[in-house]
C-alpha cells in the first residue's frame, strides 16, 4: 500500500539580491518517489542535493524565502502541499513525525523531557496528564532508556547526544505516526550509538508496519538499514530502486560514482571517482545537471534526460541508460 | 540551590570592598584640597594643620583608606560640606524619590517594550515592526532633558493637563507621613487622597520620560532576542511536532526571558544617569539631582557617598538578575 507518493516536487528559494533583481535558486527540480507502509527508504546525496529540503517541503515546514512552486505530495491520498496550515499542523507530530540531526538543540531547553513528551501527546490526542505520563514512561523504556521514570525529570542539557536522539525518537513516536522521516538521525553520534539508533528504527518499522524515510549521506547506512533507496543530485532523484539492485547495478553514472567513492571500494583500488563542485542552483544548466561532472556526457545530455525503468522498480534518469 | 545562592551573595562582599577603594581613590585623584575650604580664608597655618589632622589627612593614604572604610561600615559617610548634615541621612531622604521614579518608569518601559518587541519579532518587517522600529529609533535619539522640557511645554504650558514640574507634590500640600517614602503610596496608605492625587499627577510626566527612554532599547533588544529564539532549532522542531501556535509562542517567550531580563538589569544601572537629568528638569529632588549638584559644587563627601550608593544599587540589581536567572534557567544549575 502506498503511504506517501511525491510527484514532481519543485521548491525554489526566491529572494532579491542587492540590485533588487529577483534571484531564484531552483533547489528541488521535480522530485518524485513513493514509499509503501512497512518499508524504509534511504534518501542519499551530497550536501545541498536537497534531501532535507525534500523532507521539510513535504511536511510543510518551509520558511521564506523557500517555497514549494509545484508538485504534489500525497500522504494516504491527501495532498500535503495543498492543505491549509492548520490541517497539516494537526498531522505533524501525530500521523507523520520528523527526527532531526541536532537532537540536543532541538529540545526545548526550559522543559523537562517528560513534560515535552506529555506536551506533544496532549497536543494531538485526548489524554489525561496521567495517561500521557504513563505512555511517555513506556515509550522511553521501549527505546532502551534506563530508569525511564527518573529520566522524565531530566533537563535536555543533561542528556548525552545519543540519549537526546532517543528522546527525539520517543517524541516522534508518542502519537504512533504512520510516517517517520529521520533526517540524518545519527550524524554526530559515535559509531556504536549510531548502530543502536538505526537498529531501533529498523525494528520499529518491522514491528509496527509504519513507513520510514532515512535521510543520510552515508551509503553504509542505506545498504544496512534500507529497503529502497533514492539518490538525489541537484534537486532531482537521479536513480531509485531496491537497495540490493541499485548497489549491484548502479545505472546512473552519479550513483556509480557515489558507490565507487565509499571507503571500502576505494580501498579495493578498482574504482575511479570524479569529484567536482555541485552545480550552482541559481544557474542550473539545461538538460542533465550532472553533465559537467559526468565522464560519459555527450551532446544529447543538454536535453532533459528521461526516466528509464529498469525493472523491479529500478529507475534511472539518464540518457546513457538502456532499458 | 541555597548553596549557589549563598555563594552568589557572598560574592557581593569583595565587590563592595573594591567599590569602596574606587570611590576613595576617585576623590583623592580628583585633586582639590578641602582643608582650606573648611578652615576658612582667615585660618592660620596652625589651624589648617589642626583641621588636616582632625580629618586624618596628615596620615599615609592607606591609613586614610582604613579610616574611610571603618566609617563607611559604621554607616558614616561624612557630612556634606555645604549643608553640614550627614550624607547618609540626606541620601536616605532623597532615595525614595529616585526609586519611585525609576521603578514606575522601568516597569512601564518594560511593560511596553517586552510585548512590543515580541510582537515585532513574530512578524518581522510587518507594519507593527516597522512602526515600533521607527518609534524606538526616535526614543533612542531624543535627548533626555529635551524630552522633559518638551513634555512640560506641551502638557503643562500648552494643554494645561499636567502640573508644573516643581517637585513631587503640590507646593501648598504637606507631604503625607513617611512610611515608604513614596508620596503616592504613603498618601494612599494614610487615606490622604488629595496628597496621593497630587503626587500621582506630579509623577506622570517624569515617569513617562523614563518609560519612553527605557522602552526604546528594551523593544530593540527583545525583538532581536526573540528573533534569535524563533530561528532556533527547538522552535523549528516544535513546529515539526505540530504543537499549537500559542504553545510555540509561549515557548519562545519563556526562552527569551533570561536574556531580556539580563538586558533590563544592565539598562537600569545605566538609566541612573538619565534619571538624574529628568530629576533636574522636573525639580524632583531625588538622588540624581543631589549627586549632580554635589559634583558641580565640589562637595566631595556627597560625591563619594553618591557614587557608593549608585555602585551598591548596581550590585543589588545584578544580584536580583542573577537570582532570577538561577530560578528560571535550568542550565544555571540551581533548578532541582
Amino acid at each position: 500500500m502506498t503511504l506517501l507518493s511525491v510527484e514532481d516536487l519543485h521548491t525554489h528559494f526566491i529572494s532579491r539580491d542587492l540590485d533588487n533583481q529577483i534571484r531564484t535558486a531552483r533547489a528541488l527540480n521535480g522530485v518524485s518517489f513513493s514509499l509503501d507502509a512497512g518499508r524504509i527508504l534511504g534518501l542519499v546525496g551530497e550536501t545541498g542535493a536537497g534531501k532535507s529540503l525534500t523532507a521539510t517541503s513535504i511536511m510543510g515546514l518551509l520558511r521564506p524565502p523557500a517555497r514549494v512552486v509545484g508538485g504534489r505530495a500525497l500522504f494516504e491520498g491527501r495532498d500535503l502541499l495543498a492543505m491549509p496550515e492548520a490541517e497539516i499542523n494537526a498531522l505533524r507530530g501525530r500521523d507523520m513525525a520528523l527526527v532531526v540531526q541536532s537532537p540536543k538543540s532541538s529540545l526545548d531547553p526550559l522543559s523537562r523531557i517528560g513534560d515535552q513528551l506529555i506536551r506533544i501527546h496532549r497536543a494531538h490526542r485526548k489524554a489525561s496528564e496521567r495517561q500521557a505520563r504513563e505512555r511517555a514512561v513506556q515509550m522511553l523504556a521501549s527505546l532502551g532508556i534506563p530508569d525511564p521514570s527518573r529520566r522524565m525529570q531530566a533537563w535536555p542539557h543533561e542528556l548525552s547526544g545519543g540519549m537526546a536522539q532517543r528522546v527525539l525518537i520517543a517524541l516522534a513516536l508518542m502519537n504512533e505516526p504512520r510516517l517517520l522521516i529521520a533526517d540524518e538521525p545519527t550524524t554526530g553520534l559515535d559509531v556504536t550509538v549510531q548502530a543502536q539508533i538505526l537498529d531501533l528504527l529498523r525494528d520499529l518499522v518491522r514491528r509496527t508496519g509504519i513507513g520510514a524515510i532515512i535521510i543520510t549521506h552515508d551509503l553504509g547506512v542505506v545498504a544496512h538499514y534500507c529497503d529502497e533507496m533514492a539518490v538525489m543530485y541537484a534537486g532531482t532523484i537521479v536513480e531509485s530502486g531496491p537497495v540490493r539492485q541499485v548497489f549491484a547495478h548502479p545505472a546512473h553514472p552519479y550513483t556509480a560514482n557515489l558507490i565507487g567513492a565509499t571507503p571500502e571500494r576505494l580501498k579495493l583500488g578498482g574504482a575511479r571517482t570524479v569529484g567536482g563542485p555541485p552545480p550552482n542552483l541559481f544557474r542550473l544548466p539545461e538538460g542533465c545537471a550532472y553533465r559537467d561532472r559526468c565522464p560519459q556526457a555527450g551532446a544529447d545530455c543538454a536535453t532533459s534526460p528521461p526516466d528509464v525503468a529498469l525493472g523491479a522498480g529500478h529507475i534511472a534518469r539518464c540518457h546513457r541508460v538502456a532499458a | 540551590m541555597a548553596g549557589l545562592l549563598a555563594r552568589r551573595i557572598i560574592l557581593v562582599v569583595p565587590l563592595l570592598a573594591v567599590i569602596l577603594l574606587f570611590t576613595f581613590l576617585l576623590v583623592r585623584i580628583s585633586g582639590g584640597d578641602p582643608v582650606g575650604l573648611l578652615a576658612g580664608p582667615t585660618a592660620t597655618t596652625e589651624e589648617i594643620a589642626l583641621v588636616r589632622a582632625s580629618l586624618a589627612l596628615d596620615q599615609p593614604i592607606w591609613v586614610q583608606f582604613g579610616v574611610y572604610m571603618g566609617k563607611v561600615l559604621q554607616g558614616d559617610l561624612g557630612n556634606s560640606w555645604l549643608s553640614n548634615r550627614p550624607v547618609l541621612a540626606e541620601i536616605l531622604d532623597r532615595a525614595p524619590a529616585t526609586i519611585e521614579l525609576m521603578f514606575w518608569g522601568v516597569l512601564i518601559g518594560a511593560g511596553i517594550g517586552i510585548p512590543a518587541g515580541l510582537r515585532a519579532a513574530f512578524r518581522p518587517d510587518g507594519s507593527f515592526d516597522q512602526t515600533t522600529r521607527f518609534l524606538s529609533l526616535l526614543g533612542f535619539s531624543v535627548p533626555t532633558y529635551w524630552l522633559g522640557l518638551i513634555m512640560l511645554f506641551v502638557f503643562f504650558y500648552l494643554l494645561g493637563w499636567a502640573p508644573p514640574g516643581m517637585g513631587r507634590i503640590d507646593l501648598f500640600l504637606t507631604p503625607p507621613d513617611r512610611i515608604t517614602g513614596s508620596y503616592l503610596i504613603d498618601g494612599l496608605l494614610a487615606a490622604d487622597w488629595e496628597a496621593a492625587g497630587s503626587a500621582f499627577s506630579q509623577l506622570v510626566l517624569p515617569v513617562l520620560c523614563v518609560a519612553i527612554i527605557s522602552a526604546a532599547p528594551i523593544i530593540k533588544q527583545t525583538r532581536a532576542i526573540a528573533l534569535e529564539v524563533l530561528a532556533s532549532d527547538y522552535i523549528r522542531y516544535a513546529r515539526a511536532q505540530g504543537l499549537p501556535h500559542g504553545q510555540i509562542r509561549a515557548m519562545a517567550l519563556r526562552n527569551s526571558m533570561t536574556p531580556v531580563v539580563t538586558f533590563i538589569g544592565t539598562e537600569i544601572t545605566g538609566l541612573v544617569g538619565t534619571t538624574s537629568l529628568i530629576e533636574y528638569v522636573f525639580a524632583w529632588g531625588g538622588l540624581g539631582q543631589y549627586g549632580l549638584s554635589a559634583i558641580i559644587a565640589g562637595d566631595f563627601a556627597v560625591v563619594q557617598g553618591y557614587v557608593l550608593v549608585l555602585a551598591l544599587f548596581s550590585v543589588l540589581v545584578f544580584l536580583a538578575v542573577d537570582v532570577f536567572v538561577m530560578l528560571t534557567e535550568p542550565r544555571a544549575g540551581a533548578t532541582p
